[in-house]
């Protein structure tokens, strides 16, 4: 794990964000993430004084990138913020109330393209009968399109997160609405994809690392359907050998109570791989910066 | 895996098969095309570049004595350049043929590199999957390619720069774009020869999608969907017109492509430097009314795409064309009359 910890710090361009690979310029994503493995205390205990110099410097990069309209881009560069803004919300304290609150305030006028009123409008118009699992709210990853589970899960996730400092009505509707959504648009073999589960009528399968973020962002629910969810994730797990979709799968069946086993695992990895398998380390023993 | 680095000076940057042409010559060349074709006045009809169709029993072939025929028929001088391979590789499973094949791949850059690049590179930028690698060792790349992640780009995840469409037939107004694709000086699209249940067939023009990076737009690229398919395919087409085509159609895909449908093979590489006369001859390949596929119409217009006005060589399409299976809501694009191409 401490090789982890060394790596991400070794990775952290001189602007104090980080790229996707070993090297390249920063972006959003990979930032949030080595933050959040520098606060889940893995690499803070490996590194010392350099972690807290990275973690400002990180800091730094993320919050000095927040738009005018609350959210974030995916890079410097991009001039429309997206779901990456659910990221910097999961971040340990770093951002200001009155940053945090225009972040939230832009996920929650976020919402699925398919279940705005003018697409449900036309559907209906066209006697086209609403597909079941479109009927709830979840989050795009980009404005302007269809919802899908991974920018749903971690949007859940940060919400999820505000609300229990903040118990927001606005949230709470929109976190019963999220977790409908997740539940809803599972595959049928009981696990998770991109968030299609069916085209044209047939069925498409799960993926390891959408069924290892989906679980993790129902941590703490009962639903039915999870025992059978946790159930594919661990097969996931015995099949899987990248890191970036092994830890989610950890991170997802530690929230559930379960013990992921230890694999083996590809050498290449990303940043956003190695940050989450730091994580997914500390959340081993009991710290997960995600539902803490 | 590497990424390129910052985005190119403005104006700066080398575009596709066009190394004398700096990006805003290169735009306001795009934009003349759009306005031909974007305005609904379609191009008067003219002969194509030609489209080889080349016999390949199986993978075991010696494909890279193939590639080598194809960049002497082609006449593709790429010594001292930039050549980037876009595969399609979109899911993995073991039960069907979703991907490029990886020894088609590793033969043309094999056969790249001979011609005298001075840098070849393996680039995608899936649409489903986020873990990139991850696929491309499920499909085989890892085991086909020594040291693969020093030769691949992830699309997704490249440094981007935003380009405007001038008259576009989607509803986007722009787009932002890998810089490693922009920067090259030769893009090759190498698809599997499938069908798709939305726009019946996906080929060269089609594997465009996979430039389109999932760090900005996410995964899919829904953004391409709202903005309607087979016209975002036609804009993809405007920005990349030069790029070089080589369809893995050895075993391509049939029926419900292009991920669940079944394998199909066919023998056969088609290439050309003209994505749409690629495209149109792979269709009437698959017995495929090409004039019925969307984004070839808005690309060329109907009348362009007239089986005279694109020159073959290599084997007749009549010799290695076979029906592929269609979902019976694609039944109206069959070819009514496959040996007339019609």
């Amino acid at each position: 794990m401490a090789s982890y910890s060394e790596e991400l710090l070794d990775r952290q361009n001189p602007d104090g964000g980080w790229g996707y690979g070993k090297v390249g310029s920063s972006w959003t994503e990979p930032t949030c993430y080595a933050l959040l493995a520098l606060a889940s205390g893995e690499v803070y205990s490996a590194e010392g004084s350099r972690r807290t110099v990275a973690a400002r410097n990180g800091l730094h990069w993320l919050t000095s990138g927040q738009r005018s309209d609350g959210g974030w881009a995916p890079r410097p560069g991009v001039d429309e913020s997206t779901w990456v803004t659910a990221l910097a919300l999961l971040l340990p304290p770093g951002l200001s109330a009155g940053d945090r609150q225009r972040a939230s305030q832009w996920l929650l006028n976020q919402s699925g393209r398919e279940s705005g009123f003018i697409y449900r409008l036309r559907l209906r118009l066209l006697g086209v009968r609403l597909d079941p699992t479109q009927q709830f709210d979840g989050w795009p990853w980009y404005p302007g399109t269809a919802a899908w589970v991974a920018p749903t899960a971690l949007t859940f996730l940060a919400l999820q997160k505000l609300n229990s400092s903040t118990g927001d009505a606005q949230i709470q509707k929109r976190l019963a609405e999220g977790k409908a959504f997740l539940l809803a648009r599972r595959c049928r073999d009981g696990g998770w994809n991109h968030g299609s589960t069916q085209a044209l009528g047939y069925d498409s399968d799960s993926y390891p690392e959408t069924t290892g973020v989906a679980l993790l962002a129902l941590h703490g629910s009962k639903a039915p359907e999870i025992g059978n969810a946790l159930d594919v994730a661990e097969r996931h797990l015995m099949q899987s050998h990248s890191l970036e979709a092994t830890s989610w799968l950890a991170l997802g069946l530690l929230a559930h109570g379960r013990s992921p086993s230890e694999v083996s695992v590809m050498p290449h990895q990303g940043t956003v791989a190695i940050s989450l398998a730091a994580i997914a380390g500390a959340a081993r023993q009991g710290r997960n910066p995600f539902v803490s | 895996m590497q990424q390129s680095p910052e985005p190119p000076a403005k104006g700066e940057t080398r575009l596709s098969a066009s190394p004398n042409l700096s990006r805003r010559q290169w735009v306001a060349g795009a934009a003349g095309a759009t306005i031909l074709t974007g305005c609904g006045t379609a191009p008067a009809p003219g002969k194509l570049a030609p489209v080889s169709i080349l016999r390949a029993a199986s993978y075991s072939e010696d494909l890279y004595a193939l590639m080598q025929r194809i960049i002497a028929e082609h006449r593709l001088d790429v010594r001292g350049k930039r050549v980037v391979l876009k595969p399609n590789l979109v899911e993995f499973d073991q039960n069907t043929v979703i991907n490029t094949n990886p020894k088609m791949v590793h033969a043309a850059l094999e056969a790249f590199r001979a011609a005298g690049a001075a840098d070849v590179r393996v680039a995608e930028g899936p649409g489903h999957r986020r873990v990139t690698l991850d696929l491309a060792d499920a499909a085989g790349y890892f085991s086909t390619f020594p040291q693969f992640e020093s030769l691949f780009t992830d699309l997704n995840l490249d440094a981007v720069t935003k380009v405007n469409l001038v008259r576009p037939h989607s509803k986007l107004s722009s787009l932002y774009l890998p810089n490693t694709v922009l920067g090259c000086d030769l893009l090759v699209s190498m698809p599997k020869m499938k069908t798709h249940h939305w726009v019946g067939a996906t080929l060269s023009m089609k594997n465009l999608f996979g430039l389109v990076p999932g760090g900005v737009y996410g995964w899919p690229k829904n953004v391409l969907h709202w903005a309607g398919i087979g016209e975002s395919i036609a804009d993809l087409h405007t920005l990349f017109p030069r790029t070089f085509s080589i369809v893995d159609g050895i075993v391509g895909m049939e029926g419900n492509g292009p991920i669940q449908g079944t394998p199909r093979p066919m023998g056969i590489v088609v290439a050309g430097a003209d994505p749409v006369a690629v495209d149109a001859t792979c269709c009437r390949i698959m017995h495929i009314d090409p004039r019925r596929v969307s984004y070839l119409t808005l690309a060329a217009g109907e009348a362009q795409l007239h089986e005279d006005l694109i020159p073959q060589a290599g084997e007749k399409i009549a010799s290695v064309s076979a029906a592929f299976a269609l979902l019976p809501s694609l039944e109206s694009i069959r070819l009514v009359n496959p040996a007339s191409g019609s």
